[in-house]
């Protein structure tokens, strides 16, 4: 059946996106319009709006699977499309799409409840002859089992949840006197974060990169893979840039994990776009990690490099159609880099800046690719993420694509927030990071200070700080401040100085 | 400019200095002009603002984008690239007394951990009194659903808990006071 019509069950960016592919697909696109965020850009980019203001309700208006449905049904809307985050992996909310005869546009419920559980996924790669690392087989029962484990694997060891995700309930233990405590930790994150408790274990791989293989898989069962992703600069698990491909892999290491990709897919039944993710450690060995099964943040880098719109994909897969492709037709040609700018302040441990984005300008340009929900007066909010936009860049080479990058970073310009602008700076000023040799633990062994800081630039401020200072206090004067003369200036600051 | 309107008396140089949060010094004799000297040299600078509205300054043919993000009385914060700096403004008169009144007041010898983001305190795990080593965890912060440790900078003891499990606290919020061993 040919969809017609698309609920974005999403805010932000992602809407934005999914809303350009579906006009450009010929298909109505509606939104939701929440309290929080009522004059948000989404909701004049689409075709229609669904008023979830004044509703009042103890669920989070895009947690609420009921009223979500409910409004797909009255508006007599084909497919919900659930971007990422919120509801994008609730294998519940895949299901009761399905009993209500719209179309979720991505996996099946169950496959999502499988690789949403990762003790389940991991079994799924077992079978599937796909490295994994050691480990416990299935979730533990409490801190001491996880003691007695974590002696048995060995140092350093990780605790996950079991349907964590997002780098939340998740802590290394680098010797026994810390497991306890950090089971605790990841327990009680996990328990509040997703609603369950249960955590399992696994050897802790040293300073690995995080590379993940792109799949599409239609309901006829034909699998494919377009390449992979480096997302291994992170902080806490939490990814700042990605690029497509990895400077890591060789062809021959790339057909080797795509098709360990490929397998646990088909192995699984699975459709839809879906990511698995694997650790490579310093040998070149890779493991399974998790499988996601929705459209990820990063997407764009692989789009760049393969000229597939994942978003289009994914809807065609859901009417129902077969890839227009096989495995050899998909070539990855260039080099994409995605920069995550998010309102966070550098250089306080990374913390929200929360407040309005007073003024917003991006570069425009070949190869310059921006995706943003956010524009001069929105207002980045507690309750939602901290991202600001995306910026990513092509090049025929890496090389290439870091020398646009760094020119398409001082073009873009953002008044209101702090922002991880600074950081990639200082990410692109890195020369091993240019060389392509990094990992996991690049913010903490690599690159010290998370910002650029240049000697000029502060020199700069502090010039611009009292040049402000001396027209601010003439002002008040009326008239302008002798600096020259200390007898004049003398007394007042002194004052002020010895209040 | 200053100097025509002192009537040729004698002047002696007067500047004002910027001390950044790290305590450089940044010396500035005639803010107002838009002159920098630095590393002997004298550069004119050029103020202004974008279309957009988006303030930059121009220095040796380069563009810094600028923007006060808080100002109270002689303290700064600026950001130019996106990057903050932090500075007091200070005659030379006042920077003299401020270095006297450190020096008396002597070097501190207590650590204050303060909350770095608003969140919530999920667990302590010390007590008033204890002995912590460098790298040994304090508390945990529950930020952005994500639970932080807070680890202690120095070996000491725990003199002061300011804070109990499930508060909630605001970024800068003074959590704990070890004193240095």
């Amino acid at each position: 059946m040919k969809i017609k019509s698309i609920l974005i069950a999403n805010r932000g960016e992602i809407t934005m996106r999914i809303i350009r592919t579906a006009r450009k697909m010929n298909i109505q696109s509606y939104v939701i319009k929440t309290v929080k965020e009522p004059n948000a850009w989404y909701l004049e980019e689409a075709d229609h709006i669904i008023d979830f203001t004044e509703c009042f309700s103890d669920i989070a208006e895009f947690l609420d699977i009921e009223r979500i449905i409910y409004a797909a049904k009255e508006n007599k809307i084909d497919s919900i499309h659930p971007g990422y985050g919120f509801l994008a992996e609730n294998p519940h909310f895949a299901q009761r799409c399905k009993e209500e005869g719209i179309i979720f546009i991505g996996p099946s419920s169950e496959v999502i409840y499988q690789m949403g559980n990762k003790t389940v996924a991991k079994e799924y790669a077992r079978k599937n002859n796909v490295p994994l690392l050691e480990g416990s087989k299935g979730n533990l029962k409490d801190a001491k089992e996880a003691i007695v484990m974590a002696n048995k694997i060995g140092y350093p060891v990780i605790l996950k949840a079991a349907s964590g995700g997002g780098g939340r309930g998740m802590r290394v233990a680098e010797k026994e006197s810390e497991v306890e405590r950090m089971y605790n930790i990841a327990s009680n994150e996990a328990a509040k974060a997703f609603n369950d408790p249960n955590m399992f274990i696994e050897k802790y791989v040293q300073e690995p990169r995080h590379v993940e293989f792109q799949i599409l898989g239609d309901q006829h069962g034909n699998v494919v893979h377009l390449g992979e992703r480096d997302c291994s600069i992170q902080r806490k698990h939490q990814k700042l840039l990605e690029e497509s491909p990895s400077p890591a892999l060789d062809p021959e290491l790339r057909e080797r994990m795509g098709k360990a990709a490929v397998n646990i897919a088909k192995g699984v039944g699975y459709y839809s776009a879906g990511t698995v993710e694997f650790l490579l450690d310093a040998k070149k060995e890779f493991y399974f990690m998790e499988m996601n099964t929705r459209i990820q943040v990063e997407h764009p880098v692989t789009e760049m490099v393969t000229g597939i719109d994942l978003i289009e994909q994914m809807i065609l897969i859901a009417q129902g159609e077969k890839l227009a492709f096989k495995q050899k037709d998909i070539k990855l040609k260039g080099w994409a880099i995605e920069f995550r700018i998010n309102a966070e302040d550098v250089q306080s441990g990374f913390s929200p800046s929360l407040g309005t984005i007073e003024k917003i300008t991006w570069p425009e340009g070949d190869n310059i690719r921006v995706d943003t929900g956010v524009r001069d007066g929105s207002v980045i909010t507690p309750y939602y993420d901290s991202m600001i936009a995306k910026l990513i860049i092509y090049g025929d080479t890496r090389e290439k694509a870091l020398q646009l990058s760094s020119q398409a970073i001082k073009k873009f310009w953002i008044k209101g927030t702090k922002t991880t602008l600074s950081f990639c700076r200082a990410v692109l000023q890195n020369k091993n990071f240019r060389k392509g040799k990094f990992n996991t633990s690049f913010l903490t062994n690599e690159l010290k200070i998370h910002y650029h800081n240049a000697p000029d630039e502060e020199m700069l401020a502090a010039f611009f700080a009292v040049y402000d200072y001396v027209r601010e206090v003439g002002d008040a004067e009326g008239k302008t401040l002798n600096v020259e003369k200390s007898k004049n200036i003398t007394p007042w600051l002194l004052n002020k100085r010895l209040r | 400019m200053a100097e025509s309107k002192s009537n040729g008396s004698k002047v002696t140089k007067h500047k004002l200095i910027a001390l950044s949060s790290s305590k450089k010094q940044f010396e500035f004799s005639n803010p107002q002009e838009k002159i920098i000297k630095y590393k002997g040299e004298k550069v004119k600078v050029r103020l202004s603002e974008d279309p957009n509205g988006f303030s930059y300054i121009v220095w040796k043919n380069r563009k810094y984008m600028l923007d006060i993000i808080e100002k109270n009385q002689n303290r700064y914060t600026v950001m130019v690239n996106g990057v903050w700096h932090t500075f007091t403004i200070e005659s030379p008169f006042s920077l003299k007394r401020k270095k006297l009144l450190e020096k008396q007041a002597g070097v501190s010898t207590s650590e204050s951990i303060v909350s770095p983001m608003p969140g919530k305190i999920i667990d302590v795990f010390v007590e008033e009194g204890a002995e912590i080593n460098t790298g040994e965890p304090l508390l945990i912060l529950e930020a952005m659903k994500m639970q932080n440790e807070i680890i202690s900078p120095i070996d000491g003891i725990i003199r002061k808990i300011s804070i109990r499990k499930n508060d909630s606290v605001m970024k800068d919020d003074l959590l704990i006071e070890i004193d240095r061993r």
